[in-house]
């Protein structure tokens, strides 16, 4: 080997290239498995155009006849109207006793009977009464935390709450025009990306990903802008969600 | 080159490291949406006498379209004389009314010309979505809202609204019943026959007008075409219910000798009848074709009692498709091809109605403890029914959603009207 073969300024073929080579040729390969894959034994293809299963729970009471026309159903009766509250009537002034000027030929007045009590209404007594207990007891509480948000609706806290949080003032919010048709609706989807302040104040709102629906998306942005501003976020997710964001998933 | 593509990779890879948070939210409320409709700016005294009527209707079409919740003009917060492009517009006072868009229509006149510009406004996102202008005479304002309404309509719906068709009805006079062709909302109605009774009228895709006139007597079809009225179909017995297949070309009606009735169907002209039907002693009566024009829907009481039935156009593949109630008449298929509208009457002998869907036999009521309501046709969309109803006194014409949720009585505010047939 001659001295020029050993110099290290002698250029050589970077070991870098069959590496990156061969990565390449590996990573292909994994897409490619992948891809082999997921058609083999990828998810069901959905059907856009299915109709959607519509279930209810039919109410306790007697049966309509089959052969009978429908009715449409009642809305439920209104609550009962709140007890009048008695209103203070100056209670009028006594006209002043009329002298009876005894004649001759009058006969004296039979002497009225002293006032007694009205009977006791026992009917009364007892719804009375049982109002009362109803009322003494308290109400069934429903399973939840001391620290629980009055809009929760679960029993058990999961995840992250603040995001729960978020979750739910957006739903509060989400109201879409009926003029979508139905079979539009269903493939609807569309992300929001927003930030937010300190404060839980919305600095911004962009929708990143449209769904292609105009309206969708309008009332997408409208129900972030509806909701805020938010409650503050706890301290460890402000320097998140103010300099990263955070993105909302719409679905119908 | 490839420590390039390195880099790249490293920092897409950085990046997707960064990723935001994704929450999911499902559940949206779908409901009308919410708008205000501003009072129209009349620019000189010649629009200011046609705003009122314009503001009328084009209000009367938006809210009867049932794609909008009307906002109370009482609550509105901005000032009438409020500018009508975006820079002018001080949307928080929309939001904070609860509107979601907003229309504003300015009008101006030049002699018997009337010119009509309409914004229509996202509130939310401040801009303006669609503008259209129209134009046309100060007697037209009614007919220019219609247009307007029609494009506000096709903004939301993405089709085109019905409000510049026409329907028929008819009007009991003092020598009988004649028939009317009006614009959609019952105004300007003009009548098209004069003495006897005419009854059933049909609107042709041309613009035609058939019904049933007892004018020689027994009752046969006649036509309406440009003031002319013409015999259509004369077949010795009584014929009634006149049905214009929707591309024109044909017609079915029934045919009637007193003990039992048939359906025929025959060419545009009523040249070439062929019967549809044959049953001896039963009635088959109100054909309906379906939007393909490949079916037709009728009213038989082949089982007893009248019910709603379909059969292929050659009358073969007849099917019953109710069977619920004992009285079911009048069937109106939708344009959209899903459901037939009929009027049945229940248990407690009231008229009201219903749709029965073609595929599932499911009857659903579209209206209930409202009056009498009787009668059916849908819009050319589908998307609207027209009836009678008596919930407002006499027999009226009403305009509802074809699910039944809006209900309200055309303006035209006529009694007496019976058998209404919405036109292309």
């Amino acid at each position: 080997m001659t001295a020029a073969a050993e110099s290290l300024l002698r250029p050589r073929p970077s070991k870098l290239v069959p590496f990156f080579m061969a990565s390449l040729a590996g990573h292909a390969g994994l897409v490619g498995a992948a891809l082999l894959f997921s058609w083999l034994w990828g998810a069901p293809i959905h059907a856009l155009d299915q109709k959607p299963i519509t279930a209810s729970l039919v109410r306790l009471g007697k049966p309509r006849d089959e052969k009978l026309l429908p009715r449409k159903e009642e809305p439920p009766p209104p609550p009962p109207p709140a007890a009048a509250k008695p209103v203070d009537v100056p209670a009028p002034v006594p006209a002043p006793a009329a002298v009876a000027i005894p004649t001759k030929d009058a006969k004296p007045e039979p002497k009225k009977p002293a006032d007694t009590k009205p009977a006791k209404d026992t009917k009364k007594s007892l719804f009375d009464a049982l109002n009362k207990t109803a009322r003494a007891a308290p109400a069934e509480e429903l399973e939840g935390a001391a620290d629980g948000d009055a809009d929760g609706d679960s029993a058990k806290q999961e995840g992250e709450r603040y995001f729960a949080l978020l979750t739910a003032v957006v739903k509060r919010n989400y109201d879409v025009s009926s003029s979508i048709e139905e079979a539009e609706r269903r493939r609807l989807r569309a992300t929001v990306s927003m930030r937010i302040g300190p404060n839980g104040q919305l600095l911004d709102v962009n929708l990143s990903k449209p769904s292609g629906n105009e309206l969708f998306d309008d009332a997408v942005v409208g129900a972030v802008k509806r909701a805020a501003p938010f409650t503050a976020p706890p301290a460890h997710l402000r320097d998140d969600l103010k300099k990263t964001g955070i993105g909302i998933e719409f679905t119908p | 080159m490839i420590r390039n593509a390195l880099m790249v990779s490293v920092l897409l890879a950085a990046g997707s490291w960064a990723q935001q948070p994704t929450l999911s939210v499902s559940g949206a409320n779908f409901r009308p949406t919410p708008l205000a409709v501003a009072v129209p700016v009349a620019q000189d005294d010649g629009a200011k006498k046609a705003a009122a009527e314009l503001d009328g209707a084009l209000a009367f079409d938006l809210e009867a379209s049932g794609l909008f919740q009307m906002i109370d003009r009482k609550s509105f917060l901005s000032d009438a004389k409020e500018g009508v492009t975006a820079t002018s517009i001080t949307f928080p006072n929309w939001v904070n009314v609860g509107a979601e868009s907003l229309v504003k229509t300015q009008l101006s006149s030049d002699g018997d010309a009337l010119r009509a510009d309409l914004r229509l406004f996202n509130v939310n996102a401040g801009r303006e979505v669609l503008k259209v202008s129209e134009a046309g005479t100060l007697k037209d304002a009614r007919r220019l809202a219609h247009k307007l309404a029609n494009a506000v309509y096709k903004e939301f719906a993405k089709e085109t609204g019905p409000f510049e068709s026409k329907i028929a009805f008819v009007r009991r006079s003092k020598e009988g019943k004649d028939v009317y062709l009006a614009d959609w909302d019952g105004r300007g109605a003009v009548a098209l026959t004069s003495g006897s009774v005419n009854v059933l009228p049909a609107v042709q895709p041309s613009g035609a007008v058939g019904f049933t006139s007892y004018r020689r007597g027994k009752p046969e079809g006649y036509l309406w075409r440009q003031g002319n009225v013409t015999p259509l179909v004369s077949s010795g017995r009584m014929v009634s219910g006149l049905a214009f297949s929707p591309d024109g070309k044909r017609l079915a009606y029934s045919v009637s000798d007193g003990e039992h009735a048939e359906i025929f169907i025959a060419a545009a002209d009523g040249t070439n009848p062929v019967a549809a039907t044959d049953t001896k002693f039963f009635l088959n009566s109100s054909p309906s074709w379906s939007p393909d024009g490949k079916r037709l829907a009728f009213v038989s009481n082949r089982s007893g009692t009248p019910q709603i039935h379909v059969m292929n156009a050659d009358g073969s593949g007849v099917e019953r498709l109710t069977f619920q109630g004992n009285y079911n008449t009048t069937p109106a298929w939708s344009p959209r091809g899903d459901v037939i509208a009929f009027t049945a009457r229940d248990e407690r002998n009231a008229f009201d109605l219903f749709t029965v869907d073609v595929a599932t036999k499911k009857i659903k009521r579209l209206t209930q403890d409202a009056g009498s309501n009787e009668e059916p046709s849908f819009s050319p969309n589908g998307r609207l029914i027209l009836f009678t109803s008596t919930r407002a006194g006499g027999q009226q014409l009403f305009v509802m959603t074809a699910d039944g949720t809006v209900q309200l009585a055309l303006p035209a505010g006529m009694s007496d009207v019976s058998t209404p047939d919405w036109g292309p």
